[in-house]
């Protein structure tokens, strides 16, 4: 059946047609993403960017779209706060009544509104190039409230900002929130982006994240995308980071059955700094995506990408890692490195690091392995008494402990750990 | 405590242990002893539970149970202490950690309750103290970067912290200079009880001049050639090990 109407972006032209965004001020912003969105459509399977996933599942699926109807939008259990300031988003909705922002310094800004307040389309803006650009199109046309976070010139933030990004519903639903984090110069900002949702319906999240970062400002933002077990995550992280700017990403991806995270790091000035870290956990029949892409466009620029990568039972992850120098950015230091680790026999692991040089006076390195838990060491563990899952958990938690160190919030960094043994030790009692 | 009857063990299609047997007393202090390729190691690697080795004929009754049928995890928990000849590093794994988690299996296995952090830490300090490390080891990763006696002397600070009924030492005294043999030694006598057997297995007897034996064995060629007492490691020494086999294949 492969009618026009049944066609999976014909579901998403219904879902537009009936919003009421497209009657809001930035309502030819909203066409001409969705025109985007309509244009590049779906991804098959020749497309490079898309070769190991398949969004056959997604593009199956009808889901409903989330608006402010008064039935959903009872306050869900949500996770505990990790700072004392919090904003909650559900279903792409802020939820003034769920957040707190007293406590954050005066000179950030925060705004949640459907309407562009620069009227400049930035807020809206589809970024082009990379396998997501589809869904950053489609979240510019159907985010209900872009949030906007402007944080001022010399203005420092040290405790975090917890940002909880809850997907709820007992019917499968599409949420799109976008985030915009914009600092100015000489400014600082710690923000924990937190994805929650319910195990017991297939929703499809796809959350576009764009961050500004001005001449020596410092941005360290922690995702854990801990979603509902059944759902489709497809994220997009743009950044830009100005001269001697600072861009620090840590990354837990363990929820979702299909997701996928983009992030694309361009450091414009000279001195820029980017550091992409992160774990994920691929069990179960969890198929996991990273693309990761820094462009050096600056001289005297650093990177560092750098993932633990597992996976277990019938899960499959993709994990491709990208650096490119372009001509002219002399002196970029640029370290890639994915160590991957397959906990049973039937899981797999794909991983590429890229590396594209037009500078010559450049120090890249990259690295890649994929393999399992050393057997001399699970024995020597076992000889003392550990059971098969301590002696595994604790071989695990050794293998993400480069990682884990890096994700310098004791909160989050204990939730993960949690997060992590209590899969781990599900997966090992229920004897893989 | 122990008993080995005409055990068979073999490595892939090789046969390494051809009919041993051996009878261990709680109480007891053995040494193995035996030419390189004997199959001294694969002995404690077989009691131990090491994957890799096929046991085709015999038995090994530890406390009137199967030894052979048990997981590595539950001969540790139920007394069985292997000091590996070579200890694996395990980087990212500290050594606090790992010595809590054997020591609190154990305890769980005998009905106790789990020592608590004041506990613990009272007492590894003291073990510590007994095998001359610094306290600085205990946050390190497990035999991460240690130097060769190190990693021995680590060996038997596990073995001191789990007090295990059955201690098998595996070449011990291999790599380590006089005074890093003294340390060990001085630790595994303090562990010598009427409740405890220890096993040596090595090469040399330098070894039995800190431990005394109250028994020496012969391996060779599988099996156990002859047994004797402390002067048999010494005639051992002056004489080699060929006397032993001719005689053997005389008999």
């Amino acid at each position: 059946m492969n009618s026009a109407a049944a066609s999976p972006v014909a579901h998403y032209r219904e879902v537009f047609s009936a919003s009421a965004l497209r009657q809001s001020g930035s309502a030819h912003l909203r066409e001409a993403a969705f025109a985007r969105f309509s244009e590049l459509g779906f991804p098959g399977p020749r497309e490079e960017s898309w070769k190991y996933t398949s969004l056959r599942r997604l593009e199956a699926r009808r889901f409903a779209y989330a608006d402010r109807d008064p039935a959903r939008q009872a306050a869900p259990s949500l996770p505990a706060a990790l700072a004392p300031a919090r904003l909650v988003l559900i279903n792409g909705f802020l939820r003034a009544d769920l957040s707190e922002t007293d406590t954050l310094p005066a000179g950030i800004r925060i705004s949640a509104t459907p309407t562009d307040p620069d009227s400049d389309g930035r807020l809206l803006r589809v970024p082009s190039g990379g396998g997501t650009e589809r869904f950053a199109a489609l979240n510019a046309a159907l985010c209900p409230e872009p949030l906007l976070i402007q944080v001022a010139a010399n203005v420092a933030s040290d405790a975090p900002l917890h940002i909880v990004m809850a997907t709820v519903g007992d019917s499968p639903l599409m949420s799109h929130p976008r985030l915009a984090l914009r600092l100015a110069s000489g400014s600082s900002l710690r923000v924990i982006l937190h994805h929650v949702g319910n195990d017991d319906a297939e929703h499809f999240i796809n959350p576009f994240i764009d961050v500004e970062v001005a001449e020596s400002a410092r941005l360290d933002l922690y995702r854990l995308q801990d979603t509902g077990a059944r759902s489709f995550h497809i994220e997009r992280c743009d950044a830009t980071v100005a001269a001697d700017g600072r861009f620090m990403l840590r990354d837990a991806q363990l929820g979702g059955s299909l997701a996928r995270l983009d992030v694309n790091v361009a450091l414009q000035g000279s001195g820029a700094e980017t550091e992409i870290t992160g774990l994920f956990l691929a069990d179960g029949s969890r198929h996991f995506d990273t693309h990761l892409q820094v462009d050096h466009r600056a001289v005297n620029a650093h990177s560092l990408q750098d993932y633990r990568g597992i996976a277990a039972n019938r899960g499959r992850a993709v994990f491709n890692s990208k650096v490119i120098v372009h001509p002219g950015a002399q002196k970029s230091v640029a370290r890639q490195s994915s160590r991957n680790l397959l906990l049973t026999p039937g899981a797999e692991i794909d991983t590429k690091p890229e590396l594209e040089i037009h500078a010559d006076d450049v120090q890249c390195s990259h690295g890649a392995t994929t393999g399992q838990l050393d057997p001399a060491a699970m024995f020597y563990l076992r000889s003392r008494g550990l059971s098969i899952a301590e002696a595994r958990s604790a071989l695990t938690r050794a293998f993400t402990g480069a990682v884990m160190s890096r994700m310098d919030h004791a909160g989050l960094a204990a939730l993960v750990r949690d997060r992590l043994n209590a899969r781990l030790v599900n997966l090992l009692e229920s004897g893989t | 405590m122990l008993s080995i009857r005409d055990l068979h063990v073999q490595i892939g299609a090789r046969k390494i242990l051809k009919g041993l047997n051996l009878e261990v007393q709680a109480g007891e202090v053995h040494a193995i002893m035996g030419p390189n390729g004997s199959g001294k190691s694969t002995l404690a690697s077989v009691l131990a539970g090491r994957d890799g080795y096929e046991v085709t004929q015999g038995s090994a009754t530890y406390l009137g149970g199967d030894l052979l049928s048990l997981e590595p995890e539950e001969r540790a928990r139920s007394g069985v202490f292997l000091a590996f000849q070579y200890p694996v590093e395990i980087p990212g794994v500290n050594n606090a950690y790992l010595l809590k988690a054997a020591l609190n299996a154990t305890r769980k296995q005998r009905g106790e309750a789990e020592v608590d952090a004041f506990e613990f830490l009272t007492l590894i300090r003291e073990k510590m103290k007994l095998m001359q490390m610094d306290e600085s080891f205990l946050n390190r990763g497990v035999n991460e970067g240690f130097s060769g006696g190190e990693k021995k002397r680590n060996e038997i600070l596990q073995m001191a912290v789990l007090e295990p009924k059955l201690a098998l030492l595996d070449e011990t005294d291999s790599g380590l200079d006089i005074d890093a043999l003294r340390v060990v030694a001085t630790g595994v006598n303090s562990l010598r009880s009427p409740e405890r057997a220890i096993v040596m297995v090595t090469h040399y007897q330098r070894l039995l001049d800190y431990i005394e034996p109250d028994y020496v064995h012969v391996l060779a060629d599988g099996r156990i050639l002859r047994t004797g007492d402390r002067t048999l490691a010494l005639e051992l020494e002056r004489r080699g090990y060929d006397w032993v086999k001719q005689e053997a294949t005389a008999a």
